[in-house]
């Protein structure tokens, strides 16, 4: 028998206003039908399909052993039945911590298809309070920990964690040494459940039968920056809808192969992993350990990656560092070809057909350099490179574009999905169109909320919590700002919260316009300024000296220091075309009306910055008071007087006019 | 307890320079026993007595009761002893994984050179037969990353760790290592310790560690041997090294009295 979560009476907060937006696509989403419609049922019908085909692989020893359909079936069928002798029923839940592994997967696997809940932990987590947290608020009964480090945490927190009847261990080195009851390996348990299968036939399949679309079955940690963190209840339904919507976005067929190395605490691995494999029988690959993932992707060339932002931004200075450190032929062939991809990326972008000659030489780069670095880097095989998180640098995405990699964005959260960058349809500034079978809605004060079924069922043992992420019309808060564009791209500004409202009632996001700012190549700094007396939004901003200079030069313009050269009306003029195309992608009222380039650098000496080059907005608007004052007092420019701080301690004066620059 | 390794009145001299100078001292089977001193307290020259490389002019070594006097090191490199050097000693130009097999060259026995040159039959299986052992060092000592690089081109902790791993090819069952940690930061240090552990835990090795690191001799011996000028100056367990006048005089608090 199914008992149902039982969960506490939600009282939903009343919904916002806004405008509604919905896919400009028409698509029909499969509908799993009955016998499809949960995860271990989809599992089970892949196990009979497949028999006998590579379900899993592992490295180990240097060499990938692989696990077909049948003998996944056994280690799944046999760990689940040995839990349920041990004493699992249903909608108690499994913590599971360590590193990726097979053995994870089908300890995740064995306890949903038990109608148990599975918590993933990340490997790192303290023992105290991080691992008794996570045990304690889920109530978990069983602790599945990968090795020998894992289980001394289990053992340190023991009286802490009295609800959970076993550790469960799959990696006994070190484990020789242990005596206790209280511990089990992994294959013990197994053996436990063939015995009790002999007693209980048919009971396995018979429990996957029972499986319900809206079980929970995952718990998933969210970060609390000022609280503890909290479980998102993942149902079935979840993952499955999640799975059938994207599915022609990111398409995976059972002959694609899966890198499983992101952590499964995170809602993505189990989102692009974890339910593919379920539902498609997309072929899981483990890599030996941390260290060797680059050279375990390349070996598998996957047809998926989803990596943050950080990780591509490193990799492709990694790639560049790489080129230059190679022999000179390698070089040679780099430096010839890269400028022609990038041509080509340009004309695309401008529309513009591209001549005949440029398409024989990326043809030939093709060969000489971009297939192989592709290989390097595992990407031969990649359909959906996508990445998550914060913005990725322009340069980035031209980058990975240039060797022939298409980098999509995608904007979704563990609670729901979200947006996606379709392929072929990327645009740099934006984090893609929403897909069929979501709603989204932009509220008067720019938050974006979301309404789709595939969407978690609230936070466990948390109503409160829920009712302020879910209102009474089903729609998810998700307390970003962002607006939807007239191309049906969404632009995501920033957190709700970091947002300023302007005098005229209107909210704009700094960082957003500061960081669009910053991508051109002759802004260095720049400070936006607005505030609830303010009617407009103006900028400061602060020239690349290195860059601007060069441009100079070229242009025959002749200047003495940057004072000088940051009051050139040819510079004004040249900082005036990147903010009006940011001032394009912006709406009308967040617009910045007024700029004034700065005749020196922000200096963290000068208590400007703070050592890692954040802004000190405080400092900076009293400094600056009087560039304010012209900014919005109609002034054409401005005298200051600016202290500056020499290296070696003196204090100088520096006097000169500074021009503000009015945009229509 | 069956005592492993027995030296008697060991004296080794080159030329008029006394290096040893009546040693003794015995080795008991499963333990792990350091040797310490000041610079150019015969340490090294010990250890290369016992492995083979020098041969005292007097004294005896027992290895499990067996008297190994004049027996070359290549012998009792079959009989268990193994090494690591205090000046890393690899072939630089090869990778990791080809300084490993060529450590279990001594385990080798079924091929010739017929057969290996053509790498078939009996060959072949010896070959994935100790690939597998290979491997497991590997992996135990955590170098999957690094099994197909070239040794020259690794950092120094790695490529000590890269000696030890070749040492455990041997399948030793009395390792010396001759100081494993010199030069390594802190991290490496507490790294290279573990695995030493892990080794005496889990293959039940006696280990001989000569080791700067008062602190962490200390923590990860259970008997310890002092030397200074050719001779044994105190014999104890880490405890009774610690209260040893001679000792401290000698070699822990030499000059701060």
């Amino acid at each position: 028998m199914v008992i149902a979560n039982p969960q506490p009476q939600v009282n939903y907060r009343p919904t916002k206003d806004g405008k509604i937006y919905t896919s400009s696509f028409e698509k029909n989403i499969p509908m799993p039908d009955d016998s499809l419609n949960t995860l271990p049922k989809s599992w089970l019908a892949n196990v009979k399909k497949l028999g006998k085909k590579t379900a899993m692989r592992k490295k180990r020893y240097g060499i990938w052993i692989e696990y077909n359909w049948k003998e996944v079936y056994e280690h799944v069928s046999n760990f689940a039945m040995g839990l349920v002798s041990l004493g699992l029923q249903d909608g108690e839940a499994v913590a599971i911590v360590g590193e990726n592994d097979p053995e994870m997967y089908w300890s995740q696997l064995a306890a949903h298809s038990c109608h148990a809940k599975s918590i993933c932990i990340f490997s790192d987590a303290l023992p105290n309070p991080d691992l008794v947290y996570a045990v304690t608020a889920t109530g978990a009964t069983f602790l599945v920990a990968h090795d020998q480090e894992q289980v001394d945490k289990a053992l340190e927190i023991r009286d802490k964690i009295p609800n959970v009847r076993r550790v469960i261990y799959w990696d006994d080195k070190g484990m020789w040494g242990y005596d206790d009851e209280w511990l089990a390996s992994y294959a013990e348990i197994e053996a436990l459940g063939v015995e009790y299968g002999k007693t209980h036939p048919n009971y396995f399949e018979n429990q996957i039968k029972t499986t319900r679309p809206d079980d929970t079955v995952i718990l998933s940690m969210t970060s609390g920056t000022t609280s503890l963190p909290k479980f998102a209840m993942i149902t079935n339904w979840q993952l499955a809808y999640g799975f059938a919507m994207n599915a022609d976005y990111v398409p995976v067929g059972e002959n694609d192969n899966w890198l499983s190395f992101s952590p499964m605490a995170w809602q993505t691995e189990q989102a692009f992993g974890f339910t593919p494999h379920c539902c498609v029988g997309m072929t899981i690959n483990f890599p030996e350990s941390t260290a060797t993932v680059p050279t375990d992707l390349r070996e598998i060339a996957p047809v998926g990656l989803l990596f943050p932002t950080r990780v591509w931004e490193n990799l492709a200075s990694t790639i560049r560092f790489r080129v230059h450190d190679s022999i000179w032929i390698n070089r040679k062939l780099y430096d010839w070809f890269m400028p022609i991809a990038y041509q080509i990326i340009d004309l695309e972008d401008e529309g513009k057909p591209i001549p005949l000659h440029l398409k024989a030489l990326r043809w030939l780069g093709e060969f000489a350099v971009f297939e192989p670095l592709r290989d390097k880097i595992g990407l031969t095989r990649a359909k959906n490179v996508l990445t998550a998180g914060s913005m990725l640098a322009p340069d980035v995405i031209r980058f990975f574009r240039a060797i022939g990699v298409e980098l999509r964005q995608l904007y979704a959260s563990t609670e729901t999905m979200g947006t996606i960058h379709l392929p072929g349809k990327v645009k740099l500034e934006t984090v893609g169109m929403i897909v069929p079978g979501v709603e989204l809605k932009i509220t008067e004060d720019q938050e974006i909320l979301i309404r789709t079924q595939a969407r978690f069922a609230g936070y466990f043992n948390a109503p409160e919590k829920t009712g302020e992420a879910i209102d009474e019309e089903g729609w998810y808060h998700t307390g970003d700002a962002g607006y939807m564009r007239d191309d049906g791209h969404l632009i995501y500004l920033e957190r709700v919260k970091d947002m300023i409202e302007l005098a005229n009632g209107h909210s704009f996001s700094p960082q957003y316009i500061e960081g669009r700012l910053k991508f051109s190549e002759y802004i260095q700094d720049v400070m936006t300024i607005g505030g609830f007396d303010m009617e407009y939004v103006t900028a400061i901003i602060i020239i690349n000296f290195d860059n601007v200079a060069r441009w100079a030069e070229k242009h025959m313009l002749s200047f003495t220091t940057m004072v000088d050269l940051s009051q050139k009306p040819e510079i004004a003029e040249l900082i005036k075309q990147d903010v009006v195309r940011v001032n394009d992608s912006l709406p009308p009222f967040s617009r910045v009306k007024k700029f004034v380039v700065l005749h020196k650098a922000f200096d963290a000496d000068e208590g400007e910055l703070t050592r890692t080059r954040k802004l000190i907005r405080r400092t900076l608007l009293q400094k600056y008071g009087e560039i304010l004052e012209a900014m919005y007092g109609d002034k054409k420019g401005v005298r200051v007087r600016a202290e500056v701080k020499y290296r070696d301690g003196r204090a100088g004066v520096v006097e000169t006019d500074l021009n503000v620059v009015t945009l229509e | 307890m069956t005592v492993k390794l027995r030296l008697e009145n060991i004296s080794l001299r080159f030329g008029g320079i006394k290096a040893l100078n009546d040693v003794s001292f015995d080795i008991e089977e499963g333990t792990i026993h350091a040797l310490i001193g000041p610079n150019g307290a015969g340490k090294t020259s010990l250890t290369n007595s016992i492995n083979g490389f020098y041969h005292p002019q007097e004294g005896n070594i027992y290895l499990d009761g067996k008297l190994i006097n004049g027996m070359p090191a290549h012998k009792r490199a079959i009989l268990g002893i193994s090494r690591t050097f205090q000046n890393i000693a690899l072939y630089t130009n090869a990778t990791v994984l080809d300084n490993l097999m060529a450590a279990r060259h001594i385990h080798m026995t079924t091929s010739n050179m017929l057969t290996g040159a053509i790498f078939y039959g009996a060959a072949q299986r010896e070959e994935i037969v100790h690939r597998k052992r290979v491997e497991e060092i590997i992996e135990f000592l955590e170098m999957e990353s690094i099994r197909k690089a070239r040794v020259g081109a690794l950092s120094y902790g790695l490529r000590k760790r890269v000696e030890l791993g070749r040492a455990l090819c041997l399948e030793p069952s009395l390792l010396l290592l001759d100081e494993p940690m010199a030069g390594m930061n802190v991290e490496e240090k507490e790294d290279m310790a573990r695995f030493i552990l892990d080794i005496h835990e889990q293959q039940k090795t006696t280990i001989m560690i000569i080791e700067h690191d008062i602190g962490l001799v200390m923590d990860i011996s259970h008997r310890i041997v002092v030397l200074d000028f050719g001779q044994k100056i105190g014999e104890g367990t880490p405890d009774e090294i610690r209260q040893n006048d001679t000792v401290i005089k000698a070699y822990l608090g030499q000059g701060e009295g």
